[in-house]
């Protein structure tokens, strides 16, 4: 046991601990305010407690006092309880696809970084190219990016972190001062978030904003029809992401010849490739395949859970593997998400929050496209990403209604931006796992992830409004 | 050998006492006294001292312990002081389950109860034992064992049923390591803890690292002393030869000092002998304690024979003002003294506060209320709090 005794003032640390109980009691006092007054004009007094849950949510996920898997539970436990939704309808609404869907992304990934097949493509890769410091970065930069189409960024980050350790350890990088170190981190961090937009499968985010989506209009989106139309963004925010780290932090180190070591010795030690690496991978491609080809058809989710079961089925991996891969947590907060969602469209809570509060000023398609594409991309920095889908996508979906546009257009307005969070170690896992490398201090995390926030938007909101009518995403303009 | 004025004051009777000791004739006493380090008995006004009664100096004492009827009285063949022998705990006479009895694990010393859970000292017989240290060994040429956490905890349950002691005092001595004692003490200290809502004070050595003294209050200590005995620097070498090489004067300082931090305003205390370093040398010790947060306590050295420490002369006269010094400077210093309760074996700021002329209306309300079962569990409830907020377990 290592304690540390806080010798700060008594009274410092009573209020420190007085403004916890304060905080909820304030809360507390809030909801239930906003729950019983008389209801604003248009608004149901159904609505009226959909909105009261839906700020409680949002001031909890923000703030971060509890949980966000506890107080999605909390949303599940408060719809019914309130009369919105019946109660036998919000329970089933936490059997959305989204929700199974993110089952099997996080048992298909768990088995993958199980197999070791992750860590051999990663020191494969970087074995490969990484001759050079620069090709070195690059090699780190596009790995993580690439692996993050395929699995969650958070569990790619964790998985490269202890190689970007070693190799800096082998160069004798000084935490803290070395630009080459600091870039190693950066390349690994902002690889995983650039990469995990990518496709559905880079972070539970997208699947959620689809399960909303799903639940309260007809509107979907396909795993290659996303993915067509982001990618062009991914591929310039990685060259942007690359040269703004390059100009910030010039590569300081001539060689990177102790490096290739660690990774000639730690590459050495995986042996060559075992049956299950061959065959878990051969079970992932498949299950793109399928998503690709069947994912319209007989849904995602489906793909998903039969690929887990393959995997099971031939004794892949064990379910004690597995287990720690499965993040819970997350998948109860996208349970509640989408009950709050439809508690929102179902009461016309959402129809009307968009009509009194954004339909003044958000008149045509493009301003409320930016809008919601800046407020997601803002409020990821600093809450979670899935948190922001679940406070944004339900009200988007409701202006949609009004000017109409297609609903699934907002979805990306803030599906996408939601992912892409640069600036600080509590936006993302990434960064966090950055920043905990005494390499990357959160002072040079703000200064590069400001420069990659403000491109990230204009970027993204360029690429929507003259890429995507090529492909036929067009309505913006309308 | 005179006692003048002694018997008017029984805070200054209570020092001259312990100074001279008693000559016991009373039979009922003698037994008392019997294989303890003294006779504890109640003086006027609440008075609690441990009184000297079986050394060979005690011989000569002015004073005598006398039985009138049932009473108990102290005279010195001119003046007399009511004087009533505290009953010996019920407790010592029954045994653990294990079979070891209760009063060889703990010994009840008014508010405080002391449990040496382990007989060890490295220093034990050999040239770096402290030279006025009292434990000797048995003879036996058996080495006695440790306490069992289990046994302790019997013991700890049976003084909190009498209702005899506020306070579990835990002490340990030297063994050679970075901690102090507290490794050893660690399991004892939690399972009182546990079990009991009791405050808990540690005798312990200075630790080498400061981590460990971190540790001693996130594990419950309630009150840390580290007990110097010696202020000036060159009799400390000479008297505790072993603690001054191995420990060092300068790491009692530091450890005490760092202790302050941790500790609640007044828990952190160290005793200074009186009697084997000149009155002048104490006064200093107590300066420099009190300035650093420390409360410093002042126990009277009782020579054994052949070790004939004590400075001379060294009488009542001399040593009162080293009490009123201790006072008056503890007051000024704004260190909290009212925590450090009534011990028989030792005389406490709070005690020497009864020397100054006036001081003693003024404490007594609050005297009564620390002394209290409410005033207990508020230090119990306080200090837990205190350990709540300011503990953090960074590392399982």
């Amino acid at each position: 046991m290592k304690v540390e005794i806080d010798t700060r003032s008594i009274w410092v640390l009573l209020a420190i601990k007085a403004l916890r109980p304060l905080f909820f009691i304030l809360v507390a006092i809030g909801f239930w305010a906003v729950t019983t007054m008389e209801p604003a004009e248009g608004l149901t007094p159904s609505g009226q407690r959909a909105i009261g849950i839906f700020l409680l949510c949002l001031v909890l996920w923000v703030s971060n006092m509890v949980p966000v898997a506890i107080t999605s539970l909390l949303a599940i436990v408060l719809v019914p309880l309130l009369g919105i939704v019946p109660k036998s309808e919000t329970y089933a609404l936490f059997g959305n696809e989204a929700v199974f869907f993110i089952l099997g992304a996080f048992i298909l990934a768990g088995a993958v970084m199980h197999s070791g097949l992750s860590n051999r493509i990663a020191l494969v890769m970087m074995r490969r190219y990484g001759h050079s410091p620069r090709r070195l970065l690059v090699s780190i930069f596009l790995l993580a990016a690439v692996l993050s189409f395929f699995m969650s960024e958070h569990a790619v980050a964790a998985m490269l972190l202890p190689i970007a350790l070693d190799i800096s350890k082998a160069l004798g990088l000084r935490p803290g001062r070395s630009n080459y170190g600091k870039l190693l981190f950066f390349a690994l961090a902002w690889g995983s978030v650039i990469g995990g937009v990518a496709t559905f499968l880079g972070g539970a985010r997208v699947p959620l904003a689809l399960g909303i989506l799903e639940e309260t209009t007809d509107s979907t989106i396909g795993f290659i029809e996303y993915t067509v139309a982001v990618f062009p963004l991914v591929v310039v925010l990685l060259i942007v992401g690359y040269l703004v780290l390059t100009r910030i932090f010039p590569v300081d180190i001539p060689d990177v010849a102790k490096a290739m070591g660690v990774i000639e010795k730690r590459a050495k030690g995986l042996g060559k490739l075992r049956y299950s690496e061959y065959a878990v991978g051969t079970v992932m491609l498949l299950t793109i395949v399928a998503w690709s080809t069947l994912g319209h058809t007989i849904g995602l989710s489906t793909v998903s859970l039969i690929a887990v079961a393959v995997l099971f089925v031939f004794r892949l991996v064990r379910w004690k593997n597995i287990e720690e891969y499965v993040n819970w947590g997350i998948i109860l907060m996208y349970g509640g998400a989408i009950i709050l969602g439809s508690a929102l469209d179902k009461s016309g809570a959402a129809r009307w929050i968009v009509e009194s509060a954004i339909s003044d000023w958000a008149t045509t398609p493009w301003a409320v496209f930016a809008v919601f594409s800046f407020l997601a991309i803002a409020l990821t920095e600093s809450m979670s990403n899935a948190a922001v889908i679940a406070v944004l996508v339900p009200v988007s979906i409701g202006m949609s209604d009004n000017l109409g546009l297609d609903p699934a257009l907002l979805t990306y307005a803030i599906a996408v931006p939601a992912g892409l969070a640069f600036m600080l170690p509590m936006s993302t896992p990434a960064n966090a796992i950055a920043v905990s490398s005494g390499y990357v201090t959160v002072k040079d995390m703000v200064k590069g992830g400001f420069i990659m926030f403000v491109t990230a938007w204009i970027v993204f909101n360029l690429v929507a409004a003259f890429y995507w009518p090529l492909i036929g995403l067009g309505g913006l303009g309308r | 050998m005179s006692t003048t004025g002694y018997f008017d004051n029984p805070w200054a009777l209570k020092i001259d006492l312990m100074l001279r000791g008693v000559r016991v004739v009373d039979p009922l006493a003698k037994a008392w006294a019997c294989g303890t380090t003294g006779i504890d008995m109640l003086l006027p006004e609440e008075t609690l001292v441990n009184i000297p009664c079986r050394e060979e100096f005690t011989e000569h004492s002015p004073y005598e312990l006398r039985r009138r009827g049932e009473c108990h009285y102290i005279t010195d063949g001119t003046e007399e002081a009511a004087a009533e022998i505290l009953p010996v705990p019920e407790f010592y006479s029954r045994k653990t389950t294990t079979g070891v009895p209760f009063g060889d694990i703990a010994v009840v010393h008014g508010s405080y109860t002391v449990i040496t859970p382990s007989p060890k000292c490295d220093f034990f017989d050999t040239d770096s034992a402290c030279r006025y240290c009292t434990i000797i060994p048995d003879g036996t040429g058996e080495p006695k064992r440790d306490f069992t956490v289990e046994e302790v905890l019997e013991a700890v349950g049976a003084v909190l049923k009498e209702g005899l002691s506020k306070i579990i005092y835990l002490s340990v001595g030297f063994t050679d390591g970075d901690d102090g004692g507290i490794e050893f003490l660690e399991p004892y200290i939690r399972a009182i803890k546990k079990h009991h809502s009791c405050l808990v004070a540690v005798e312990a050595l200075p630790p080498k690292k400061n981590r460990w003294i971190d540790r001693t209050y996130a594990l419950g200590a309630d009150s840390i002393l580290y007990n110097m005995g010696i202020y000036d620097p060159e009799l400390f070498e000479v008297i505790c030869p072993g603690r001054a090489e191995l420990v060092g004067r300068q790491r009692y300082l530091d450890a005490l000092k760092y202790a302050v931090g941790i500790f609640p305003n007044g828990t952190v205390a160290s005793h200074l002998i009186v009697g084997l370093e000149p009155p002048g040398s104490t006064r200093i010790g107590i300066d420099c304690l009190t300035k650093m947060g420390v409360v410093p306590i002042l126990p009277i050295y009782r020579p054994r024979p052949g070790r004939a420490l004590r400075i001379e002369p060294l009488t009542t006269e001399i040593i009162i003002p080293v009490f009123k010094h201790l006072y008056t400077t503890v007051k000024k210093s704004g260190v909290n003294f009212k925590w450090v309760r009534d011990i028989s074996m030792v005389t406490t700021p709070a005690e020497a506060s009864m020397l100054m002329e006036g001081a003693a209306g003024e404490l007594t309300p609050l005297k009564n209320f620390y002394s209290s079962r409410f005033g207990l569990k508020a230090a119990w409830g306080l200090s837990t709090i205190r350990r709540k907020l300011r503990v953090k377990n960074t590392e399982a």
